[in-house]
Parts: C-alpha cells; structure tokens; sequence
C-alpha cells in the first residue's frame, strides 16, 4: 500500500517536473564541461597544495613567473565556471531523484549513496570554494582542508561515476552516434524529435530546444566567468563587476590580504631598531634597513598571487636572497627558514626551497613600484619570489635561516 | 566480442580507480577534521543537496511553467532568447547576492569594495536591452517570414 502511494507520488511529481529538454543527450554535452571544468580544479588545485604543503617529490617551477598567477587564475575561474554547468547538469537528471522504488536492489542503493556523495560534495565545493575568495567563513570546518579532501573524493567519484554511465555516454557521445540518432523515448520524453522540429517550429509552444539551452547554459557560464575573471587577468579587469578583488586597489596599486593591523606586526616594523637577521649554521649577520639598502639593487616585474585567484602584477625593488646567503657564506643551493616578525599566523614561518632560494628573481624587497613598500605589504622588507602563492610571499621579516 | 571485453575492463579499471581516490578522499577527511567538525560538513552537504533538490529546482521549474505560457505567443527562437537571458540574469544575481550578504560580514580592507548592488542593476539593465533588441528583431523577422510563406 505505501509502495504504491511512493510510487503514484513519484510519478505525479516526476509528470510535474518533466520536460521534453531533457535527455540523455544534453546530460552527456553538459556533463562533458563539467567534467573538464572539474578535473581542471582538481590538477590545479593539487599543484597549489603541492607548493604550500609539498610532498618530497614536488618540483617548484620558477618560470615562467606567472606560472601562479595563471594556475589558480584558472583554478577560481573554472570553479565559477562549474556553478552554472553543475546547475544544468543536475537539472538535466532531476527526474532520476523521482524513481521508484528508491532503492532497487543492493548495487542501486550503493550507487545512488555514491551519486548522493558526488553531488551533495560537489554542490558545497563550488559554493564553499566561491564564498571562501569572499573572505567569508561562514561554516563550522575548516576550509583548505576540507575543500583540499572533497576534492579527491569528488574526482574519485567522477570517475566512478563514468565507469557506471560508460554506455549511455558513448551511445550519446556525438549527436551520429546510436543512441542520440535514433528517438528516445522515456520518461522525459524525447527530444531528438524536438530538435529535429527546431527548424519547423521548434519543441513545442513556449519550450525551447537542447540547442537553445545549452546555448543559454553557455551564455550564463560566460556571463559569470567574464563579470569575475577581471580579478586573475588583467585583459578582463574592465568587466570585473562581480569578483571579490580588483586590480589597482590598495596601498601602491596592489590588493592587500592580511594588514600590519591583523597581524598586530606595526610596532615591531616600525622600530629603528629593526635589523634582518641571516644565519647559516654558525655565522649570524645582522642587516639594518640603510645595510640593506647599500647593497646591489635589482628591479624585477613579478606578480603577487593569491590562493583566491586574484593577482597583481608590481615592479619589486631589493636585495636579492642569493647575495644574502653568501653573505654568510652560504650556497645559494640552500632551503631557508624565513621567519616573519608577526607574533602568530599560520604563515609566520615559512620554507623556502632551494629552487625559490637561487633564483636571481628571488628578492628580499624593499621597494615597491618605485616607492619605499608600504607597512601593509610587509615594510621593513618583504619576500617576493617567482611562481608562488601569496601566503608565501612573506611580509615584514625577521629572519633568514639557512637549513 | 573482444571490443566488449576492453569496453568491460575499461569500465573496471576506471571504477576502481575512481573507488579508490574517493576512498582516500573519504578517509583523509577523519585526519585533519575532529567529529564535531565531520558533523558540520555532513550537516552542510544535506542542506545543499536539500536546498538545491527542494528548493532550487522546484523555483526554476515555476519559472519555466511561467516561461512557458508567457513564451507560447512568441517566436520559438525569442521565446529561447528569453529563457537564456533569465538564466543568465538569474545566475549572476545569486552570484551578486552571495557578494552582497558576504561584504555585509567582511572586515577586510582591500576585498570586496566594489558596489555591487550598483553593478547588477547595470548587468540587468545591459541584459534587458540586449534581450528585447534580439526577442523585437527576431519576431519582426519572424512575422515578415509568416507573412511571405503563410501557413
């Protein structure tokens, strides 16, 4: 009696929600983008992770310099890209939620907990991942973590996923092959015949054609990637009107994310009697900021970016890291410790690898596009390297320490 | 047959590969997340699949119910240039909204400064235009069209 209540139920709601739009070729199309888009995130993504937290095997490529910039411009910018594929692939298949029973049989139950799994993750990893370049922490776990754990389970499932539709993705692979060809009638009705009104008269009264969806999904991909990408590259940054960051803000034309004030640092940084320390086993040299100052000077063009997608390129002016080092006769071939004068932060302490340590472009910054850096980007002086993310590029220094 | 064969370890290799990676994913979540933490991230993951099977699609499916009897007297072709340029709208906004309710909470200086309750106005009335020039010239096309070859 309740299983035929269920199923009336299900099949009054599925007659509601069905249109003829819907088929199993449009899941394919859309499902082909949101893959790409997703397991672009995803490579990209683990190349971020790998130069904050790196394994032993990770190589950091310094060139070109705006390898950062542009890897986790794409990462921010397919993520967005994914909101509005996601949307319509999951609309595409709503009926699928409606059938009944529920639960068919064992294998079905666990295929639809792992479909359950790949959609409830994939929906929060967009929305969390979006709201997170916002600056806004609204949810009760952490975020990089997180975000970094439900990235492997959401690709595991994509392509656990492909493994179980493998033969409705290849009957429908192209519009020639089997499956799309021939008419398709189920429960949502067919529309291969509908496209194949477009021409006379289209799907229907009122109803538009998978065409004209996918061109509509198309556009509003478009409209959110080209409204927010202007904070990752600069061709785009005349329409940046929806993206958290944009270029050209903040002290000296570049975006600030953590101030002296969050880091409760500008005391400390302000001190006449603020020295750089540079130490490789037993040799300790202090530097005042006028030592640094009449030491060789180099100007480089190097962009600072964010794990948040956006950058800045800037003109940097300072000493480079590979003259310290032999200061204290050390190699340049040296992994450091350098330590900031903030009292804590995730980021007090960081470690720089020997590829970031030699690199000539590697500089302990004092300037910044032509004028003494600001307190807010890390006065006395600052790290910038080549390639790597902003968290890293460390501010208002104390320390260098050979390892 | 042996196409079939490749086809069927294609499939294994993939899901098991697939099984795996989530599996990984799945048990490096414990290692760094504490169970009140676990908690959260379950909880926030039935809400979005509870807000977007509830609550999303059914609003969207109205809306097309409405986009359906609204687009019936229009050209076919219009009709979709209506459709897409709601969706369009639709998704920036909750794009806008998201921005504005997070600028609301924001403390920091150089993040979130642009006005974006100014710049979706401007999105909606750039659309707009775009979308009744299209929908304005294609049944005017439209009904020249009819009118040469009546039916």
């Amino acid at each position: 009696m309740h299983k035929r209540d269920g199923r009336q139920l299900t099949e009054w709601l599925a007659a509601k929600f069905a249109s003829p739009t819907r088929s199993t070729r449009l899941t394919v199309v859309v499902g082909r983008w949101l893959g790409i888009a997703f397991t672009v995130c995803f490579l990209t993504g683990l190349f971020s992770h790998g130069l904050q937290n790196p394994p032993a095997w990770m190589v950091f490529p310094t060139r070109p310099v705006w390898i950062y910039q542009l890897s986790q411009g794409i990462h921010v910018t397919a993520g967005i890209a994914s909101i509005p594929l996601l949307l319509a692939k999951l609309w595409s298949v709503y009926p699928e939620l409606l059938s009944w029973p529920p639960i068919k049989s064992v294998a079905h139950g666990l295929e639809r907990a792992s479909i359950a799994l790949f959609v409830g993750s994939s929906l929060l990893q967009v929305t969390t991942g979006l709201i997170n370049t916002y600056k806004w922490y609204p949810w009760p776990f952490p975020f990089r973590e997180t975000h970094y754990w439900l990235a492997w389970v959401i690709w595991g499932s994509l392509l656990l996923h492909i493994a179980i539709k493998l033969p409705a993705i290849s009957a429908h692979w192209s519009r020639r092959t089997r499956g799309s060809a021939l008419a398709n009638p189920d429960a949502t009705g067919t529309t291969d015949a509908a496209e194949v009104e477009v021409g006379t008269g289209g799907p229907g009264p009122g109803r538009w054609s998978r065409r004209a969806l996918l061109t509509a999904v198309t556009a509003a991909t478009g409209a959110v990637v080209v409204t927010t990408a202007g904070q990752s590259f600069a061709w785009l940054a005349p329409l940046n009107l929806f993206a958290p960051r944009r270029m050209g803000t903040g002290p000296q034309g570049v975006p600030v994310n953590r101030t002296a004030a969050d880091a409760n640092v500008a005391d400390a940084a302000m001190s006449p009697a603020w020295a750089l320390l540079v130490s490789s086993g037993s040799v300790d040299r202090s530097f005042t900021l006028e030592q640094l100052k009449a030491m060789p000077q180099y100007s480089h063009e190097l962009p600072i970016a964010c794990v948040e997608g956006w950058s800045q390129l800037a003109t940097w002016r300072g000493v480079r890291v590979r003259d310290l080092l032999a200061t204290v006769g050390a190699s340049p071939e040296s992994d450091l410790r350098v330590t900031s004068l903030e009292p804590e932060g995730a980021y007090r302490i960081m470690s720089m690898p020997a590829e970031y340590a030699r690199d000539d472009q590697t500089l302990v910054a004092l300037e910044l596009n032509g004028r003494v850096l600001d307190l807010d980007h890390g006065y006395p002086a600052r790290i910038i390297a080549p390639g790597r993310p902003g968290v890293l590029q460390t501010k208002w220094l104390q320390s260098v320490e050979v390892l | 047959m042996s196409e079939r064969k490749s086809r069927r370890t294609i499939r294994l290799g993939l899901g098991a590969a697939g099984l795996a990676i989530l599996g990984y994913g799945l048990a490096g979540l414990p290692s760094q997340l504490g169970p009140a933490q676990l908690l959260g991230l379950v909880t926030w993951m039935a809400v979005a699949i509870l807000l977007h099977d509830g609550v999303l699609v059914p609003l969207s499916t109205a809306a097309g119910f409405g986009l359906t009897r609204a687009g019936s007297k229009l050209q076919p072709a219009s009709a979709a240039v209506l459709r897409g340029a709601l969706l369009t709208g639709a998704l920036v906004t909750l794009l806008a909204l998201l921005l504005l309710k997070a600028q609301s909470v924001a403390r920091k200086s150089t993040v979130l400064e642009s006005d974006y309750a100014t710049n979706l106005a401007w999105f909606w009335a750039v659309l707009a235009v775009v979308a009744v020039v299209a929908v304005v010239l294609l049944e005017r096309r439209g009904r020249r069209g009819r009118s040469r070859r009546p039916r």
